[in-house]
């Protein structure tokens, strides 16, 4: 991949993650930081009818950086997401489901880095 | 500079809350947060493009992620694309299931009053809002050369979907525009002077 600077690192987050209130956790500011890519959850007010479809398309996605050696994690929680997973034979990425702050968020970014494939 | 008028703490708490509840939301193209779902040779940056997600935060803006149309469709491994070459049935179908999807939501956030706005990829096949690209004679053998005029006026496939999956609903367009940084003639300012545009266009 010449040329290409992906970092081969993907995050699942949670929506009051990746907007949080003020005084909250910028878990999108740390992913950046660190050189993950995001892939933000449905906000957490969405009507079911609105989420499912949307937990499908990451549910897919993830199947595809997962097949390709990405790594994935989970940071946060989203109500459906495993059920979407589920339904493409696929489980649960490592999780951080309740990030304390912004350094143990890294610890668990830094301890999920493998080496990327090339 | 007079001081604002006194409110009660409820007066107050209305405000708030009423603040709080409209918000300012940037539907923003996959990519933008996550370049490892580029084409393999177009992700610019390790993860997420900081000067979109600069000027939203600095404005207020929340931000919700379309999925890529062309990761789960033709997948990480897919060779570099003009509109053409992705216009199919198939392709339509898929991106309208994902257009649905994103209506839905754009639907939620419009019906309780949000201001929405949509941020695409200029020069993308699928995600291009005012410069899509377009070769009607490429196929077959990847041989075409580096520099080939591909860029063109349009939108991409699936904007266009989206756009008519929300005038399908009733829900009014919002307003679009794209991040520029595919583009050859990029320039990181006047990026930055379009996005500030589109967001304060409200």
């Amino acid at each position: 991949m010449e040329g290409d600077e992906r970092s081969f690192r993907v995050a699942l987050v949670a929506a009051e993650l990746v907007n949080p209130r003020r005084g909250g956790l910028d878990a999108l500011a740390v992913l950046e930081r660190n050189g993950w890519g995001v892939m933000a959850l449905p906000a957490d007010w969405y009507p079911d009818a609105v989420a499912g479809p949307l937990l499908e398309q990451v549910a897919e996605q993830v199947d595809e950086f997962a097949r390709h050696g990405y790594d994935v994690v989970l940071i946060g929680t989203r109500a459906g997401l495993d059920d979407a997973l589920a339904k493409l034979g696929r489980t649960a990425p490592p999780a951080l489901p309740q990030p304390g702050g912004a350094q143990e968020l890294e610890t668990f970014l830094h301890a999920s880095a493998t080496a990327a494939p090339r | 500079m007079p001081d604002a008028p006194p409110v009660t703490i409820a007066e107050r708490g209305t405000r708030a809350s009423i603040l709080e509840s409209v918000a300012r939301v940037a539907f923003v193209a996959h990519c933008l947060l996550n370049q490892n779902a580029k084409v393999d040779g177009g992700a610019r940056c390790p993860g997420v493009y900081s000067p979109l997600v600069d000027v939203l935060r600095e404005r207020g803006w929340e931000l919700q992620q379309m999925p890529c149309p062309e990761l789960a469709f033709t997948g990480l491994n897919r060779f570099w694309a003009v509109r053409e070459q992705l216009d199919t049935l198939a392709f339509r179908r898929h991106c309208a299931r994902i257009a649905q999807a994103v209506a839905a939501a754009i639907e939620a956030h419009v019906a309780r009053g949000d201001d929405v706005v949509i941020v695409g990829l200029e020069g993308s096949p699928s995600m291009g809002v005012r410069v899509t690209s377009s070769d009607p004679a490429r196929g077959g053998r990847p041989e075409w050369p580096d520099g080939a005029p591909e860029l063109t006026a349009g939108r991409g496939i699936m904007v266009e979907e989206l756009l008519s999956e929300l005038e399908r609903r009733g829900v009014p367009k919002p307003r679009a525009g794209g991040i520029t940084h595919v583009l050859p003639d990029h320039d990181p300012a006047a990026e930055r002077a379009q996005l500030v545009a589109l967001l304060d266009g409200g």
